[in-house]
């Protein structure tokens, strides 16, 4: 059997994903990214392999992509991580009826896609210089707030009151209004509904520069988190499709990416 | 103990130790070193910007100089009054910085740069003072840099010019501004405009114009013959070059490209996206977006922008019997085909690039708005617009001079250069 790998190396997080000849996913494996991007990517890509029981000559291509795609020299190829989302995307929503906009939040970037029937960017818009917006302000606030990361998700559906208006979308200025809040004696519920509120707004109006169409799936680390994508579909007035592993949506298009150029490439070959 | 502290005079740093000339080396040695197969008649450039901008070398010309802050300004006038235009427009972001005190946050990197040059104590290019800088009211930021710039110690001479481009009035007002800037010119002279010397000034620009559409034609060719870095370095320096000079060199060139072309050659991969540049124009040292373009592997074919093609592409070529009715056919050839954003209407520009596309078999477009250019910024939506209908790609970038943004820029950038091939794969 031969396999095929994509490797998204983000800024907060390194995501692999294995498939195999059918473009069935194999497996997917994420490690922080850490100071040490080269060795820290190369430890993950073992780490799956030891996972899957395979050798690292089972795999016949590798694609990089993500900030780190161009430092990691082991693959053969790299793809910036707008298409390979775009690819992975098309092909994991295909079992939810087809997707046609891509929202992705990431560590340090958030973005939004669309895509026509055959999985080919037709527009896409990011976010400019500044974390506003991402992974990276959630993790501010979850610091702020005393909370691990995981546990924002469920708090959210705990308040009694209505989510409270976060105002600035600089996280640096976010974090002096999320300790205003707290001062005031708010609960922390309300003020995380608010958090999540404020991103999935100022995503909306990104997404809304590029055209929504059905349906829309929604990608990155983020994605985990329940109460963000509660907030998202209420800005959107749609619902989402959320996949079962939403960092790895771009390891895993890289991944299909590598397995259809060596494809190419084979028959290439035998003409 | 007795300290011995002195009192250090600020001085400006010499010029090849100045923030500005390690900017500019560093992006030279880019242009340079990072691509392979430069044409041989580059070295000409290259070696002007090394030393113009680099070094610090002096720029010289002949009588009286006369800065301009933009294309409007009629060159050939000044030229016939035996004077030499410099354009002043920086691309630096060193200047940019310095010029951060005079604007709001929020404004043109390209004017806070001038600022920033003409109030530094080493100007690059090192042009000497200005008798008198001719800044053209067009949009609100330049219109409001001549007090600025008048406080800096300079003489400013405010040429008056219309918004409106369609109407009649318009075309009269500016007629008569163009007048009244021909007569500070020979106040500040001495010297009378005649009908030969305007002739003579026009056959001067007239060739430069010649030269340079003729490279612009060769960018028509498939796969590229010459890159757009390239080009954008060569219509760059028409701002401070002596133009009989920069003519010969362009000419040189263009006779390169054409055995170029005779032999078949490639600057580029033959499936590169072909890409047509428009918007806040791109002057050295900031040539961040074509460059991250063309290391993507696209290339940037044609341009319409006020720093290239918008410049030079419009040809110089009036007679009439009388030097006051030369004075205003010349003032209608700088207004009626003048694409610039600050106009209400923008029915030109969009038909021109339209044009650009089709002429230059462009695969996409990049729109480049530096942020705080709001008629730039402001004519986005109209010019998307008009594109999706025509079903040409485009991609919008707000950027300044910093270079704090490459990365973010460099992911989309590539993202759009693969959009760009997939459709061309699937088309084919």
């Amino acid at each position: 059997m031969k396999y095929f790998a994509g490797i998204d190396v983000g800024s907060t997080a390194i995501k692999v994903a294995v498939v195999d000849e059918e473009g069935k996913l194999a497996g997917v494996h994420v490690a922080p990214s850490g100071s040490l991007f080269h060795k820290n990517s190369l430890e993950a890509l073992n780490n799956l392999l030891g996972k899957l029981s395979l050798q690292r000559e089972d795999v016949r291509y590798l694609i990089a992509t993500g900030y780190g795609r161009k430092l990691f020299k082991e693959a053969d190829d790299s793809i910036s991580e707008i298409t390979a989302n775009a690819i992975g995307a098309f092909e994991a929503g295909k079992a939810h009826g087809g997707v046609r906009t891509i929202i992705n939040i990431g560590g340090q970037d958030s973005k939004a896609i669309q895509i026509d029937n055959n999985g080919h960017v037709v527009n896409f818009a990011m976010n400019d210089k500044c974390a506003a917006g991402t992974g990276r302000f959630l993790d501010v606030a979850a610091r702020n707030l005393d909370l691990d990361l995981e546990d924002l998700g469920d708090c959210h559906f705990q308040g009694s009151g209505a989510p409270l208006t976060i105002n600035s979308t600089c996280t640096v200025f976010a974090e002096s209004e999320i300790i205003g809040l707290l001062a005031k004696g708010h609960g922390k519920a309300e003020i995380i509904a608010g958090i999540h509120y404020s991103i999935a707004s100022r995503t909306v109006r990104l997404a809304k520069r590029v055209g929504i169409e059905d349906r829309v799936y929604f990608d990155g680390g983020p994605a985990l988190n329940k109460g963000l994508v509660a907030a998202l579909q209420d800005e959107l007035g749609r619902e989402l499709v959320v996949p079962e592993h939403p960092q790895t949506t771009t390891a895993f298009g890289a991944a299909m990416l590598a397995r259809s150029e060596f494809m190419d490439e084979q028959s290439l070959e035998k003409v | 103990m007795e300290n011995d502290a002195k009192v250090i005079p600020i001085q400006a740093a010499p010029y090849n130790l100045s923030r500005q000339a390690g900017e500019a080396e560093n992006m030279l040695d880019h242009i340079v070193d990072d691509f392979p197969d430069n044409p041989q008649s580059m070295a000409y450039f290259y070696d002007l910007f090394r030393r113009v901008y680099c070094h610090g070398d002096e720029v010289k010309h002949e009588g009286m100089l006369v800065g301009t802050t933009c294309i409007q300004a009629p060159e050939e006038l000044i030229y016939a009054f035996g004077a030499t235009p410099m354009r002043l427009c920086n691309g630096s972001y060193h200047y940019d910085q310095k010029g951060a005190d005079f604007m709001p946050a929020k404004s043109c990197s390209l004017v806070k740069a001038t600022l920033g040059m003409l109030n530094s104590e080493t100007v690059i290019p090192k042009i000497g003072k200005p008798d008198l800088i001719v800044n053209p009211t067009t949009c609100d930021q330049k219109k409001k840099a001549s007090v600025m710039i008048e406080g800096m110690g300079h003489s400013v001479y405010e040429l008056e010019f219309p918004n409106v481009k369609e109407s009649e009035a318009s075309r009269v007002y500016w007629q008569r501004s163009v007048r009244q800037f021909a007569a500070r010119l020979r106040e500040l002279t001495g010297k009378k405009l005649t009908r030969k010397n305007l002739q003579a000034a026009m056959a001067k620009t007239s060739r430069a114009q010649a030269a340079f559409r003729k490279l612009h034609n060769f960018r028509r060719k498939s796969p590229s013959l010459i890159l757009g870095k390239d080009a954008f370095l060569v219509t760059n320096a028409y701002f401070f070059d002596d133009i009989e000079r920069w003519t010969d060199a362009v000419e040189k060139l263009n006779a390169e490209l054409e055995l170029r072309d005779e032999a078949g050659f490639k600057a580029v991969q033959s499936k590169a996206p072909r890409v047509l540049f428009t918007g806040s124009p791109p002057i050295f040292p900031n040539l961040k977006l074509p460059l991250l373009i063309e290391e993507a592997g696209g290339v940037v074919v044609t341009d319409e922008t006020c720093s290239a093609n918008r410049m030079l592409y419009d040809m110089t070529a009036v007679d009439e019997w009388l030097v006051n009715d030369m004075v205003d056919s010349l003032a209608d050839k700088y207004l009626k085909p003048c694409t610039c954003p600050i106009f209400t209407r923008n029915d030109d520009r969009r038909r021109r690039l339209l044009d650009l596309v089709r002429d230059f078999n462009a695969d996409g477009v990049v729109y480049q708005a530096f942020a705080g250019c709001q008629v730039y910024e402001m004519e986005y939506r109209s010019v998307a617009d008009e594109f999706n209908k025509a079903g040409i790609p485009m991609l919008y970038i707000e950027t300044d001079y910093s270079t704090d943004d490459k990365g973010q820029l460099s992911t989309r950038i590539e993202a759009f250069l693969e959009s760009l091939k997939n459709r061309k794969k699937h088309r084919a």
